[in-house]
């Protein structure tokens, strides 16, 4: 079978792969081997190229990454240390001091099988431990429990002097807890939290979700010394009326932020459960109380905007209006025609109650509620207060609410709206996040009447019921309101509500107040009032002349605002302080 | 020829085996190092958030009013401490103090003296 011509000279020399024609001599192979020898010969070939095609893309992808062409390898190995996770973002105010944050806490924990001597572990546990009691204690340590807690949520210096003690069988088991280093300064703002780190109350409620999806604090509106210096003069003002508490607030009108919201009693945020119901009840947003002759700004504006009166006009307060078995008298009344200006510096309900109802029921339903006084205020807290409004809303209750009686809204809607009279005719919803650039804000005033407004109120602090806001350097504007509780249905003569807004300074407002104590007692040494231009009145002053310089408000010089001020003096009210012609003869 | 080139390639292959072998070591020994400063890193961020809360503690405006009462004779700024440049009066001439400029001569550019303080 086979024919061997001459010996092979490459005896290695694959088959069919040299295409030249062999010279010498040859194996020929013939009818079943050479069909085997023609297969396996296929099959080689087969193989051959696949393992060419491996290697050439390996060749490849090694020149690939020895040239470094990847895109998906950065040039330099960059590491970079992830922000600290502590499952909750912090809280800080708006130049950045904490306000909430969530510290590791060790929590300690014993195997009491491992403590030798449990009577002398006890002793010295109760040493740095104050919190515990030493045979409470021992009889834990004694129990022959593997697993029993001693004391939850240390502070580090406890944790460090436990260490130091050198006991067996104690552990520590770390624990994350929510933090208020400022205290119950700002509790009724940021709120407070449950044992799982989930948000009960205030910011972190409302924003529970933003703080613990997050790393980057959340930064309030508010300036803790502002928050600070209102809280302490509220405070004063509080223990000065013997009143039951109070509320006071600062509101940037350039942006909408509120600087500082205080509702007192306060309570410890650490320790929320400790507190009682009034002291959690934040009054600035959650309550709602019927303001008083502040409500007259508003009447007065609506007036002046729909041409219903001007500043030289006015309404004859000698005798109490009787609708059906309302009577509305004045408090001091003066018993006889009064101008604009002063229906507002004496506070005249009869002439604030006929403006109302020159304006209308209808207009004045349509302004209050521009204002945001019909509606809950647009505000982050979720405690927040849906106004008491008449329904339906008769003449009669137009009367009441042109001196702010028969409509109750919360002191962050009444300090909203005054805002908007003042700051040129531009409601803007306030806010509890810091924002610089300012909130959105719609015009419903003009700004002519705007100006008006501030005048008015400039007027009522020089020589109306505001006299006792008015600042040395600034040009403080505001307007007292006193409005009685209403208690299981009727009017309580003995409780009221004393409240003032103030605005500085008065020729381009920066910064509004707003002070109300509630339930201020007569006082001996004040008369025996208790009302807006004593109780509330004195406190705005003492804010506004602490706030003035630290917020770099420039005072002006004592012959300038003088100066300023003598131009103020209406024409209809120049009678009493400079002679000439009064209207009110008229 | 190829008992040299065999020797050759075994040479290589193995400074190649011992290169890598050093190299993975020294890439080991950077990675367990950063690991540590990543470690002290994260230590330090929790020292310095424990720090931040213990800061803003120490500071509660409470505790400062305190102190400063204590320690510091000041008191809140008053309006009344604050005056505009323009109201400060210029410095009466003083012979002690030596040189002052001729008041009857205006100053390049400025008034003088005599008339600014007339104006005040």
């Amino acid at each position: 079978m086979i024919r061997r011509s001459a010996p092979l000279s490459r005896p290695c020399h694959p088959c069919g792969l040299d295409l030249r024609p062999t010279r010498g001599p040859v194996i020929e192979l013939e009818g079943r081997a050479k069909h085997a020898l023609e297969t396996g010969r296929t099959r080689l070939v087969a193989a051959g190229l696949g393992f060419a095609l491996a290697f050439f893309i390996l060749a490849w992808r090694l020149v690939d990454l020895g040239m470094g062409g990847t895109a998906a390898e950065p040039g330099i190995a960059e590491t970079t240390t992830a922000p600290l996770a502590t499952g909750r973002a912090d809280i800080v105010d708006r130049n950045g001091v904490v306000l909430a944050t969530t510290l590791p806490t060790a929590s300690l924990y014993a195997d009491s099988r491992l403590v030798p001597d449990p009577v002398a572990a006890a002793k010295a546990l109760a040493a740095v431990l104050p919190d515990s009691s030493e045979a409470q204690l021992a009889e834990r340590l004694a129990s022959g429990k593997a697993f029993i807690w001693l004391e939850r949520q240390l502070s580090p210096r406890e944790q460090y002097d436990v260490n130091r003690l050198g006991i067996p069988g104690l552990s520590f088991q770390r624990e994350m807890t929510r933090v208020y280093p400022q205290g119950d300064l700002t509790a009724h703002i940021v709120g407070f939290t449950n044992v799982d780190n989930r948000g009960l109350a205030g910011m972190e409620q409302a924003f529970d979700e933003r703080l613990r999806g997050s790393t980057d604090p959340l930064a309030l509106s508010i300036d803790l010394r502002v928050q600070d210096l209102v809280a302490v003069e509220v405070a004063k003002g509080i223990a000065d009326f013997d009143a039951i508490g109070g509320v006071g607030m600062v509101l940037d009108l350039q942006t909408g932020e509120l600087l500082a919201s205080v509702s007192l009693p306060t309570y410890d945020p650490l320790k929320p459960a400790a507190a009682s119901d009034e002291a959690r009840f934040n009054r600035a947003t959650l309550g709602s109380y019927e303001m008083g002759s502040t409500f007259k700004i508003f009447t007065t504006a609506m007036a002046l905007e729909e041409h219903v009166v001007n500043l030289t006009s006015g309404y004859d307060a000698t005798h109490p209006i009787k609708v059906g078995r309302f009577t509305i008298e004045d408090f001091k009344g003066k018993h006889r025609w009064l101008s604009v200006p002063e229906i507002i510096i004496y506070s005249s309900n009869i002439g604030a109650a006929q403006m109302g109802r020159d304006v209308g029921t209808e207009r004045q339903q349509r302004y209050l509620t521009a204002l945001g006084l019909t509606h809950k205020a647009d505000i982050e807290l979720l405690e927040n207060a849906a106004p008491q409004v008449p329904s339906p809303w008769r003449d009669i209750n137009t009367l009441t609410i042109s001196f702010g009686h028969g409509i109750a809204v919360s002191p962050l809607q009444m300090i909203t709206a005054v805002g908007a009279t003042i700051n040129g005719g531009i409601f803007r919803a306030s806010t509890l996040l810091k924002n610089e650039n300012g909130t959105p804000g719609v015009r419903i005033l003009s700004e002519d009447t705007s100006a008006d407004i501030r005048w008015l109120l400039r007027l009522n602090a020089l020589v109306g019921s505001g006299k006792r806001a008015d600042v040395a350097g600034y040009l403080v504007g505001g307007k007292t309101g006193t409005a009685e509780k209403l208690t299981k249905g009727h009017y309580a003569k003995d409780k009221r509500v004393a409240s003032f807004v103030g605005a500085f300074p008065m020729d381009n407002p920066r910064y509004l107040v707003l002070v109300m104590i509630d339930e201020p007692k007569p006082q001996a040494e004040t008369g025996a009032w208790a009302t807006g231009s004593v109780v509330a009145a004195p406190v705005t002053g003492r804010i506004i002349a602490r706030l003035g310089p630290l917020l770099g408000i420039a005072p002006i010089a004592p012959e300038i605002a003088s100066e300023s001020d003598e131009a103020l003096i209406p024409v209809v009210a120049k009678a009493k302080w400079g002679g000439g012609r009064t209207l009110a003869s008229n | 020829m190829s008992r040299l080139s065999f020797v050759l390639l075994l040479l290589i292959a193995l400074i190649a085996a011992i290169g890598v072998f050093v190299l993975k070591h020294e890439v080991q020994k950077l990675e367990s190092e950063l690991a540590n400063v990543h470690r002290s890193i994260v230590n330090d961020q929790e020292a310095l958030h424990v720090l931040k809360a213990e800061w803003s503690h120490l500071n509660q405006p409470e505790r400062l009013k305190d102190l400063a009462s204590r320690y510091l004779s000041l008191a809140p700024l008053a309006a009344s401490q604050i005056v505009r440049f323009e109201a400060l009066p210029f410095r009466a001439a003083d012979p002690a103090v030596g040189i002052l400029p001729d008041s009857s001569q205006p100053l390049p550019g400025g008034p003088t003296l005599a008339s600014a303080g007339a104006e005040q």
